[in-house]
C-alpha cells in the first residue's frame, strides 16, 4: 500500500486545547480536527500506509481495524477531498 | 478590582494608554477637499470604502472622508449638507479604519465592563448588540463601547480593549426592551436614537474577558465556541475584519498565527435567544448571571 502523506505546502496547522485547527493556504478554509479525526491526522506521518494508520487507531480506541475502517476511510477521503493529503 | 490580578489591570492600562493616545492623535478631523479615489480606483456605493497604503477613502452620499496615517481625517461636506451626517461614518468605519491602519484590531461589537474586564457582544446589524449592552446597564454594568470595539494585540498574553463611544445608539424597539431613555435621533436620515448608559461608562483600557456572538435561537442559551470556530468566526466578522485584513496586509500563515493567538487567549460563546420581546428578560438574566457570577454555560 502507498504511504499516506500530508501536503505541508498547502496548509498551516496549530493545536488549541483539544483541537487541531488546519487552514488551507490557497482558500483560507478552516478544518477542525477532534477525537478520532485528530488521531488519524496525527498518525499520518508520511511513512504509514492506510493499514498502519488503521492499526494505530484501533489500538488507541480498543477496537479492531475492521470495525473502525469505515470511519477512518471516510475521514481519509475527506482529507483528500479537502486537498490536505498528497495524492498517492 | 475584584477577581483580577492588579498587575494585569495595570499592564492593560499602560498598553491601552499608548493606543488611546495614537487614536486621539490620528482621529483629529479637519475640513478639506477629498478625492474619492485611491490608486485610480473608486467605489461608488453608499458607505463604500477603499483602503491601501495606510490611507482610506470613503463616500457617504455627498460626503467624502479620507484618513491617512500621520495626517488625520479629512472631511469633505458640501455647503448644503449637515456635517453631522458624517458622524456615523467618523465614529464607525473611519474610526475602525484608523485603528486598523495603526496596528489595532477593530471588532463590530458593543461591550460592558465587570470586575475590571470587558465582555463584548458581536453579531450582524440588528442582532441586538447595543440593546443588550443598554439592558445590562440597567442591571448595573457600565458601558465600555457601542458598536465598535478596538483591541490592542501587542501583548503576547493579554488582549487589551480600548474604551469607545460614550453613548448608545438604539432602535426605539431596542430601547423599549432595555428600558432605556431615548435622547435625540442619531441623524436625520438614520432613525436610531442616542441613549445615555444607565450605569455610566468606563474610561480606562481593560483586558478583554470574552467575546459573545448574538444569534437567534429557540430559547436563551450560552454555548461555548470551539477553538477552530473561534478562528473562523474572527475571520468572518463583518466590515471590521475586512478593514483589518486590508490594513495589516498579512500573508495567510501570519494571519493564521494571529487568529490562533487570539483564539488561545479569548473565550467565546454563542448566545442564542428568540427575537421576541416576552423572552428578552429571560435572556438578559442568563447573560447577567454569566458575566457577574461566572456561571458555566
Amino acid at each position: 500500500m502507498t504511504a499516506l502523506a500530508k501536503d505541508p505546502a498547502r496548509f498551516v496547522e496549530t493545536i488549541i486545547e483539544d483541537e487541531t485547527v488546519v487552514m488551507r493556504l490557497d482558500s483560507g478554509d478552516f478544518f477542525s480536527l477532534k477525537g478520532t479525526g485528530r488521531a488519524v491526522w496525527d498518525a499520518i506521518d508520511g511513512s504509514r500506509d492506510r493499514d498502519a494508520v488503521l492499526g494505530i487507531i484501533a489500538v488507541r480506541y480498543g477496537t479492531t481495524a475492521e470495525a473502525i475502517a469505515p470511519e477512518v476511510d471516510a475521514f481519509l477521503a475527506e482529507l483528500c477531498e479537502a486537498g490536505l493529503l498528497q495524492k498517492g | 478590582m475584584r477577581g483580577l490580578d492588579r498587575s494585569i489591570a495595570d499592564e492593560a492600562k499602560d498598553i491601552g494608554a499608548l493606543a488611546l493616545a495614537v487614536l486621539a492623535r490620528e482621529t483629529q478631523v479637519h475640513r478639506g477637499p477629498v478625492a474619492c479615489e485611491l490608486d485610480g480606483k473608486v467605489r461608488d456605493g453608499e458607505g463604500q470604502w477603499r483602503l491601501a497604503d495606510e490611507r482610506i477613502v470613503l463616500r457617504a452620499g455627498p460626503i467624502r472622508l479620507a484618513y491617512e496615517r500621520g495626517r488625520g481625517v479629512t472631511l469633505d461636506v458640501p455647503p448644503d449638507v449637515d456635517p453631522r451626517n458624517a458622524d456615523l461614518w467618523l465614529n464607525g468605519t473611519i474610526y475602525a479604519a484608523v485603528a486598523a491602519i495603526n496596528g489595532l484590531m477593530p471588532l463590530h461589537a458593543s461591550a460592558v465592563a465587570h470586575g475590571g474586564k470587558v465582555y463584548a457582544f458581536t453579531g450582524p446589524p440588528g442582532a441586538g448588540k447595543s440593546t443588550l449592552a443598554a439592558a445590562l446597564g440597567r442591571e448595573g454594568l457600565p458601558l465600555f463601547c457601542d458598536d465598535t470595539l478596538i483591541l490592542d494585540l501587542s501583548h503576547p498574553d493579554l488582549i487589551v480593549a480600548l474604551p469607545g463611544h460614550k453613548r448608545l445608539k438604539l432602535w426605539p424597539e431596542g430601547a423599549a426592551l432595555a428600558n432605556a431613555h431615548l435622547q435625540e435621533q442619531v441623524q436625520s436620515n438614520y432613525p436610531k436614537f442616542f441613549a445615555q448608559p444607565a450605569a455610566g461608562t468606563v474610561a480606562e483600557p481593560m483586558p478583554l474577558a470574552e467575546l459573545i456572538f448574538l444569534e437567534q435561537g429557540e430559547s436563551p442559551a450560552l454555548v461555548p465556541v470551539s477553538p477552530g470556530e473561534r478562528m473562523a468566526r474572527l475571520q468572518d466578522d463583518h466590515y471590521t475584519a475586512e478593514l483589518f485584513e486590508h490594513a495589516a496586509r498579512l500573508e495567510r500563515p501570519q494571519r493564521f498565527a494571529q487568529l490562533a493567538a487570539i483564539a488561545r487567549l479569548l473565550p467565546m460563546h454563542r448566545f442564542t435567544r428568540p427575537y421576541s420581546p416576552d423572552k428578552f428578560d429571560e435572556g438578559l438574566a442568563l447573560m447577567r448571571s454569566h458575566i457577574c457570577q461566572g456561571l458555566p454555560a
